[in-house]
């Protein structure tokens, strides 16, 4: 069997750990081994948004020697890969030895649907949920890393769903990393927009790739609309999209 | 002073770090390009009628003459301010009006540019001039303005209205600047004109006729007559 | 313009519970941005050609001083006026200077943000001259001493009832109506008198083009074109990025940029002037004086990881399209920029210090930097200025990050990078933090989630993280 390295968030470690748990059975379901190097702690991105580049560089360092030695890495986060990927590289510029070993590592970090389908060449990963789901294109996974099929399809080829159109399925849902806790009455707008479109489609379930997003919609889903569910696809692909 | 910003200003620049540039890759010609002349004046005429303008289509000066008197009539224009580039020259506009009951001035009528500037805000309905290129892609008349083609009278009129040979037409913005400013040319001022003057300013709510002209007329004339070419050829001297 | 970009929160908040300007905001930015894409489409390959803008705008700014040299030449030899400014107050000074040379009672503009930029209006009016803007949207905000509200629509968001009012009481709108169109007009008649007796107009550039020495604006109303073509005087001020290669460029960015703006294949007018007008010309102006401004554009030149700001086009794609636009509208922004190309000029122009929230205020959507008629990277853009913001920058007017802040970063990298430092202390946190919970979630805690939980919930941290479960995954799982 082969390995695959899970990379799993922060916010996942932290408060969503059934989104990691969810990607341990989903990975394993394909035939996969993942393995989980227990040093891992956080990519460094709310250092970098913050615009404290030192301490960001400091965890890419800890980061790439954790994973450098992995043929895959897996994450359930598009926002953490997009950190690995495409920031790293800049963010260790000036360290021409750590930048090489950033460059080698980018191209074999992958978030969890773009692996499952550009790698693994699949679609159908054994997934059933009777009923509609809604996606929500989240930005650093769509705009940021190009991935925006590749979670429809694994919804559509679920057993039994009905992927349905969400409108402004692209705008951003109001996260945003300390945004959300520096502009909330900005955030609440969006997340509230968010929120009614979902109800307005019609679908049983919120589908979404990114465990800050999820955390944020599901904040206020909770609050407003008790008994609105919204998922992580990564709990949608392994059956327990009834997640605590 | 001045001459120190200057210097400061392009120094500064070329003193700074050089950076690389994306790589330039080619672009497909648009479709116009591959259009006939007939298809051409077919996307004229439809985007200038997206844009509220109206085209009309005559075989030759007699009707296109016609054409203008009953426009004139519609629009309740009485008089009118008529530009002397070369087409137009060779209507005589304001002979012509005179026999058929309209007004048609030209600028060379007033002493000084006082008198001609009130003429053209306050006395006249409509301004009356050619187009040295149509241009297909959007719908859009290219005036380059020189003695016989006065700015204002496209623009101060509630009405213009143009009169200008088919063959003028031309597929794209680029057609009309390298014939404008070929042969070292450097015409002091072209006018791009897409419909008539409009807005949504006040609650979003569109309306025609803001500062400039709310209705534009197009009157294209197949040849038949001797014609005049459109600006273009060796410079003058 | 007053510069209020420190008032960024409340003006946010307050315009969040504005109903007029969440009706235009629900709307016009929307709309805008279909309509781009729609108009996008007359392009035989539409991805090509978008990014063909930011090639031109590249390699433009890379020959910048060049250029700008070439351009000087061939407008002087048509006879323009070619004026270089170092700074708002030497433009300014030019511009009254030449008013008051010419004993100008009054000039009329044509929109213009690098007028607003430089504070224009405000030196003439103290001076003496009168100023008139006039585009429609401009000219109610004038009126009502406001800062736009939109690129496009600058007062689009005000009621016509307070259209009315304000004509009646300072245009000499007789009937009272509130049909926009009526409002229009009267506008049109009160500003027609201005375009007539006007003896100086004022305007930017949308582009200029080197090759040829041409400036070119862009409009739908006429106003522009009025302010070219009845005073005897022409004044055009453009910051000096606005500098394009060739003609044939300038159409290419031209088309790009009419798409972007308001999702037209072409404005309405578009007025090229090279040179004054001709000696036998009976209309167009006898002087066309140009000023390239600098005003820290040269500044902000130095440095390759800030020079892709020059690329703006001022063209609103970014503002149409940004989510956090789309719910506060201009006037938060504070200055004369708006939108994420405004978080990023306002503060190199104005100082990091005094601009924090256009800095902070963005969840790196990337919606703009996709929209760009020219590729700018707002997002990444807006990463460097925060990490100047943190470590301090003189040259960008920016204090060091406070210390509290800085010492929480050092602190929480020292914990994630020494793994089992990081597993005590999320212990330690997991114990305080879910003592404000209950049933599994938080409502209501102090601290920095307190106003998230105003609005949301927020989960308690399970009882073991993903780490702690790991054996028993390994094993069971």
């Amino acid at each position: 069997m082969k390995d695959v390295s899970l990379f799993i968030p922060c916010l996942v470690d932290l408060f969503l750990p059934e989104i990691g748990e969810a990607t341990f059975r989903v990975l394993r379901r394909l035939g996969l081994n993942p393995v989980y190097h227990r040093e891992q702690t956080c990519c460094g991105m709310p250092a970098y948004h913050a615009g404290h580049l030192e301490e960001a560089g400091r965890l890419a360092r800890h980061f790439i020697s954790i994973f450098e030695k992995d043929e895959a890495v897996v994450c359930p986060s598009g926002s953490c890969v997009l950190m690995v990927r495409r920031r790293y590289p800049v963010l260790l510029e000036a360290h021409p030895a750590w930048r090489r070993r950033a460059d080698a590592l980018a191209g074999r970090v992958h978030e969890l649907s773009e692996y499952i389908v550009d790698v693994l060449g699949r679609d159908d990963v054994g997934a059933s949920f009777a009923g509609k789901a809604a996606y929500h294109e989240s930005c650093q996974l769509s705009r940021g890393l190009g991935v925006i099929e590749q979670p429809k399809r694994l919804i559509r080829a679920s057993a039994g769903t009905e992927l349905t159109p969400l409108n402004a399925a692209d705008e951003c849902c109001g996260f945003g990393g300390d945004f959300s806790m520096k502009y909330p009455e900005i955030s609440e707008a969006m997340v509230k927009d968010k929120a009614d479109n979902f109800i307005a489609g019609g679908a049983d379930v919120l589908v979404m790739s990114e465990p800050g997003c999820l955390l944020n919609v599901r904040g206020y889903l909770e609050r407003h609309h008790p008994g609105r569910k919204a998922v992580h696809i990564a709990c949608f692909l392994a059956g327990n999209e009834e997640a605590p | 002073m001045e001459d120190s910003a200057r210097q400061e200003i392009l120094d500064r620049l070329r003193q700074a770090p050089t950076q690389a540039v994306p790589e330039r890759l080619d672009l497909p010609p648009l479709s116009e390009r591959s259009q006939d002349r007939e298809a051409l004046i077919e996307t004229f005429s439809r985007k200038l009628a997206a844009q509220t303008g109206v085209c009309h289509r005559v075989p030759d000066t007699a009707s296109a003459l016609e054409m203008l008197a009953r426009v004139l009539e519609e629009e309740g224009v009485r008089q009118a301010m008529a530009a002397t580039d070369e087409y137009l020259a060779s209507l005589n506009l304001p002979d012509w009006g005179r026999e058929h009951g309209f007004d048609i001035g030209t600028p060379r009528d007033y002493p000084d540019r006082a008198a001609y500037k009130t003429a053209v805000f306050d006395r006249v309905q409509a301004g009356i001039t050619g187009a040295d290129f149509i241009v297909a892609e959007s719908g859009t008349l290219a005036l380059i303005h020189d003695r016989d083609q006065a700015r204002l009278i496209s623009l101060a009129p509630i009405v213009h209205v143009v009169l200008a040979p088919v063959d003028r037409v031309v597929p794209a913005y680029e057609d009309v600047m390298e014939s404008a400013f070929g042969h070292g040319r450097r015409p002091s001022h072209i006018s791009l004109i897409t419909g008539p003057s409009m807005t949504a300013d006040i609650q979003a709510t569109p309306f025609k006729g803001m500062h400039g002209p709310r209705r534009l007329i197009v009157i294209l004339v197949e040849r038949g007559q001797a014609v005049a070419p459109a600006k273009g050829g060796p410079p003058q001297q | 313009m007053k510069i209020k970009t420190d008032q960024y929160a409340e003006t946010a908040r307050r315009e969040l519970g504005n109903p007029n300007s969440r009706v235009f905001l629900n709307l016009l930015p929307a709309f805008l941005s279909v309509m781009r894409q729609a108009a996008m489409q007359s392009f035989p390959d539409p991805a090509a050609a978008h990014a063909m803008g930011g090639v031109i705008r590249a390699e433009a700014l890379d020959r910048l001083p060049e250029l700008l040299e070439q351009f000087e030449r061939n407008a002087t030899a048509a006879g323009t006026k070619v004026f270089w400014a170092w700074d708002g107050h030497a433009a300014n000074g030019y511009i009254l200077d030449l008013a008051l040379k010419h004993g100008i009672g009054y000039v009329t503009k044509g929109k213009s943000m690098i007028t607003e930029e430089i504070g224009l209006n405000d030196l003439l009016e103290e001076n003496g001259i009168e100023v008139w803007e006039t585009d429609l949207g401009e000219f109610i905000a004038q009126l009502l001493g406001r800062p736009p509200f939109h690129i496009v629509g600058p007062a689009v968001n005000v009621p016509v009832e307070e259209i009315r009012d304000l004509f009646m009481d300072r245009i000499g709108l007789e009937k009272p109506t509130t049909d926009p169109v009526e409002l229009g007009l009267a506008a049109r008649n009160f500003l027609r008198d201005k375009f007539h007796h006007m003896e100086m107009g004022i305007t930017g550039v949308n582009m200029a083009v080197a090759e040829t020495g041409t400036i070119i604006n862009v409009e739908n109303e006429g106003n522009i074109r009025f302010n070219k073509s009845s005073p005897r005087i022409q004044v055009s001020v453009m910051s000096l990025e606005k500098v394009v290669p060739t003609m044939m460029e300038a159409m290419h960015l031209l088309r790009l940029l009419c798409r972007n703006c308001t999702g037209q294949e072409l404005g309405a007018y578009v007025s090229l002037d090279t040179g004054p007008k001709n000696p036998d010309e009976i209309d167009g102006p006898e002087e066309l004086h140009v000023i390239i401004l600098d005003n820290g554009r040269t500044r902000l030149y130095q440095d390759p990881n800030l020079r892709e700001i020059l690329r703006c086009m001022r063209c609103g794609g970014c503002l149409n399209v940004c989510p956090i636009y789309r719910r506060i509208g201009g006037y938060p922004y504070g200055w004369a920029y708006s939108g994420p190309m405004g978080q990023i000029l306002n503060p190199l122009l104005l100082g990091l210090d005094r601009t924090r929230d256009l800095v902070q205020s963005c969840t790196l959507c990337h919606a703009c930097r996709d929209a760009c008629m020219t590729g700018i990277d707002h997002p990444g853009l807006l990463l460097y200025l925060r990490s100047k913001a943190a470590e301090g920058d003189p040259d960008l007017g920016a204090s060091p990050e406070s210390w509290p802040i800085a010492w929480f970063f050092k602190a929480f990298a020292h914990a994630a990078a020494n793994p089992v430092l990081w597993r005590t202390t999320v212990r330690l946190v997991r114990s305080l933090f879910n003592r404000t919970a209950r049933e599994g979630r938080v409502t209501k805690a102090p601290g920095p989630l307190a106003a998230w939980l105003e609005s949301r919930d927020f989960p308690a941290m399970p009882e073991k993280t993903f780490h702690e479960r790991w054996a028993d995954l390994e094993r069971k799982g």
